[in-house]
């Protein structure tokens, strides 16, 4: 059903096929639990990982996925501001294609990259982040971590709170979330939000307070400072005081309900330190499952993309 | 083979002819020698060895005039110099264009004005030049108004910046008044625009790209139609783009404050959700607005507070589009493509009278510039535009312009410019008919 597919948005992919994605998941994280985490599935392959924008987890996650799945990887790395002009973004991408790679998962700090690539080659791409326009292997992994501890989507209710203006993880989420069925709300001020945020089509609310003792997930979204091409935001203090998941509310939490963040934490920020730190958090700070799960789902769209491709 | 262009005796038979510039509308043929309508009227006694034109399925209308083109000559030939851009001109109709200051070195000293003015002479072709506002378009001190008009400059802009500085705008408009210069007025507040690419609205955050809010334009013409009201001055807005701007020119020309506007084909035609495919032709300042904007300008368009229609015909190199939308440039060529466009989408779409649409690209700019009339009759200077109605044609990726990056490449549009005529000559024929 993907093979041969590219992903570039969270809603290239059907619901149907999102249930697909995370049931493969399931498969290869039973893999990841061997004492031998690697299967023979894509020997031969080679993908490569192509990232213009500086990574850690995202391309490490990318990289284990290939390597447990016994692909070849080659790793790609290049400052967006060494290539400023799309010729150069296409000759590094044509040299690549050259080096007969059979997917190229890509991050790049414009909006839209992989939509200007994909229209010159032919090869599948996997988005691994363009701009703050879409990170779609993310949201899939938070799904999947959310329906590992859930069980089920539908009734869910997820706030997800924080810089939304700047952030292309919370782009594919609100699509994905509310499309297999969880029930979405925004939390974060107007200057954190597009001037008309009923665009969202999802409830938006201002502060913390206001959602935290009824959701079962808190999504806590980093505070991109560095995409704050100019500050918005008054202060850390500020934001503490309307935003941050602190000890006093991790308490307020509904029974069972859990945090999730994209990473990496701004500590002090997004989240206290002692909520990071402290026992008081037990197990509903899901950050760590979510890293383990990114490289399950990661496998399942490389295995489902390319298993069945005929060589190029 | 007989060769047509250029021939100094033209005869263009059965004509339907729309005159804007008289409100006219008739029937008839037209004799044109030595760069003049000679004779006009139902039989015209023909003699051997002149261009025939059989003008039965065609509208015959006075050239067009752009009031908005950027020439990129001196300093950019690469993208466009003066003789392509006038042979881009005469392709769509246009037989007068005001090319922008802001090349390189922008038209602040009046010796480039003499070199605009002598490049349109040396090809035959009208152009007016429109002198920087300030020097160097840097928004503090202003040109030298009065030199660069006796030069030959018909009308003053920083037309791709924005004077920000209220003061010297304020004098700006003074000084103008003094002359009674035309101001042409790109109107964009930076604090709303910087770092922008798209229009703020439910595609920029769709897809994630940095918005310029329609505040970015409205709250610049608010400060302008109250400067322009304190000075008297002769101000025109040049590509408006939202709803709201509209609204404010319309309530302005009521209280009779000098003021025209201009709006473009790309703006009429599109709106935002053309950004769905990240084509950055589709990057355009101002940006390409809403739904709600695009009907506001249909509007305006068909009630008159928009008096006419601009080309902003900007040129620019195949590598500075074929990138990522956040490093292209901002731009569109459009003086190939412009009739066919809004024919397209006023006249066909949205029932606007081909006359009504005629005067916004011939009347409507020429009486803001100030140009001799170019009505259709005899002892005139023969500048013509036929246009075929009935074709419809794809755009392709093959244009007069050195540049390509159109944003109607692909696009159907209905209608065709036959041929051009131009100070009396043939200089433009659609392939074919060419013999």
């Amino acid at each position: 059903m993907l093979t041969g597919r590219s992903l570039l948005r969270s809603d290239d992919l059907s619901v149907e096929e999102i249930g697909l994605v995370l049931k493969n998941a399931d498969l290869f994280m039973e893999v990841l639990e061997r004492k031998v985490k690697k299967v023979p599935t894509l020997r031969g392959k080679t993908i490569a990982n192509i990232f213009f924008e500086p990574s850690t987890r995202t391309r490490t996650s990318f990289e284990l996925a290939a390597k447990r799945l016994s692909a070849d990887v080659v790793n790609f790395a290049a400052s967006t501001s060494s290539l400023k002009k799309g010729e150069s973004i296409i000759d590094t991408i044509d040299t690549i294609i050259s080096l007969k790679v059979n997917l190229l998962v890509i991050r790049h700090g414009h909006s839209g990259v992989l939509n200007f690539i994909a229209k010159h080659i032919k090869v599948p791409i996997i988005n691994a982040g363009d701009g703050k326009n879409q990170h779609p292997t993310q949201a899939l992994l938070d799904a999947y971590t959310i329906k590992k501890k859930f069980g089920t989507f539908s009734g869910l209710k997820v706030a997800i709170v924080g810089d939304f203006l700047n952030s292309r993880v919370a782009r594919s989420n609100v699509e994905l979330f509310s499309r297999v069925g969880m029930e979405v709300m925004i939390v974060a001020p107007p200057m954190l939000l597009p001037s008309d945020y009923t665009v969202l089509g999802v409830p938006v609310k201002t502060a913390i307070d206001q959602v935290i003792d009824h959701v079962d997930v808190v999504y806590m979204l980093r505070m991109q400072f560095e995409r704050q091409k100019r500050k918005l935001y008054p202060s850390i203090e500020e934001y503490n005081r309307f935003l941050t998941l602190n000890s006093a509310r991790l308490q307020k939490m509904k029974k069972g309900s859990v945090v999730l963040h994209p990473g990496p934490v701004n500590r002090g920020i997004e989240i206290s330190e002692e909520v990071m730190d402290g026992a008081a958090a037990g197990n509903r700070i899901l950050i760590p499952d979510q890293v383990t799960h990114g490289v399950a789902i990661r496998m399942a769209l490389l295995y489902l993309i390319l298993s069945q491709q005929e060589e190029a | 083979m007989k060769k047509r262009l250029g021939t100094n005796r033209i005869y263009i038979e059965n004509a339907t002819i729309i005159d804007p510039y008289s409100h006219n509308q008739f029937a008839s043929s037209i004799l044109i020698e030595d760069g003049f309508i000679k004779k006009m009227g139902k039989q015209i006694e023909t003699q051997p060895h002149m261009t025939h034109i059989d003008a039965k399925d065609y509208v015959v209308s006075p050239g067009f005039v752009d009031m908005h083109a950027h020439l990129r000559d001196p300093g950019e030939e690469q993208k466009e110099d003066i003789e392509s851009g006038i042979k881009a001109a005469l392709a769509g109709g246009f037989v007068a264009i005001a090319c922008m200051p802001n090349t390189k070195p922008p038209i602040d000293r009046p010796a480039l004005v003499k070199y605009i003015l002598e490049q349109a002479r040396k090809n035959d072709f009208t152009i007016i030049c429109i002198a920087a506002m300030t020097k160097n378009l840097e928004g503090r001190e202003i040109s030298e108004m009065g030199l660069l008009a006796e030069c030959g400059a018909k009308g003053f802009s920083d037309d791709g910046k924005c004077v920000h500085d209220a003061r010297i705008m304020y004098e700006i408009m003074r000084y103008a008044k003094q002359f009674s210069f035309l101001l042409i007025l790109h109107e964009e507040d930076s604090s709303f625009s910087e770092n922008g690419l798209v229009h703020e609205g439910y595609w920029s955050n769709k897809l994630g790209l940095e918005p310029i809010p329609a505040l970015s334009e409205e709250l610049v013409i608010a400060r302008d139609i109250m400067l322009a009201q304190k000075t008297g001055a002769r101000i025109h807005i040049t590509h408006v783009s939202s709803k709201q701007s509209v609204e404010m020119i319309r309530e302005a020309k009521k209280q009779g404050v000098a003021i025209t506007c201009d709006t473009t084909p790309h703006h009429v035609f599109f709106n935002h959700s053309c950004l769905q495919t990240f084509d950055t032709n589709f990057k355009v300042k101002p940006p390409i607005r809403g739904a709600k904007d695009q009907a506001a300008l249909i509007e305006g368009l068909k009630d008159g507070t928009i008096d006419a229609l601009a080309t902003d015909h900007a040129p620019h190199l195949f590598q500075e589009k074929n990138t990522t939308f956040a490093s292209a440039q901002f731009g569109a060529i459009g003086l190939e493509t412009a009739f066919q466009a809004a024919y397209t989408k006023l006249c066909l779409k949205e029932g606007m009278d081909l006359g009504q649409l005629l005067a916004l690209m011939t009347a409507g700019p020429s009486h803001i510039l100030g140009l001799d009339t170019m009505a259709i009759k005899e002892g005139k200077k023969a500048n013509l535009a036929l246009i075929d109605t009935k074709i419809e044609k794809r755009v392709e990726k093959k244009f007069f312009s050195k540049s390509i990056n159109c944003p109607f490449i692909g696009q159907t549009l209905a209608s065709e410019v036959v041929c051009t005529i131009n100070n009396g000559k043939l200089p433009y024929m659609r392939e074919c008919d060419r013999y």
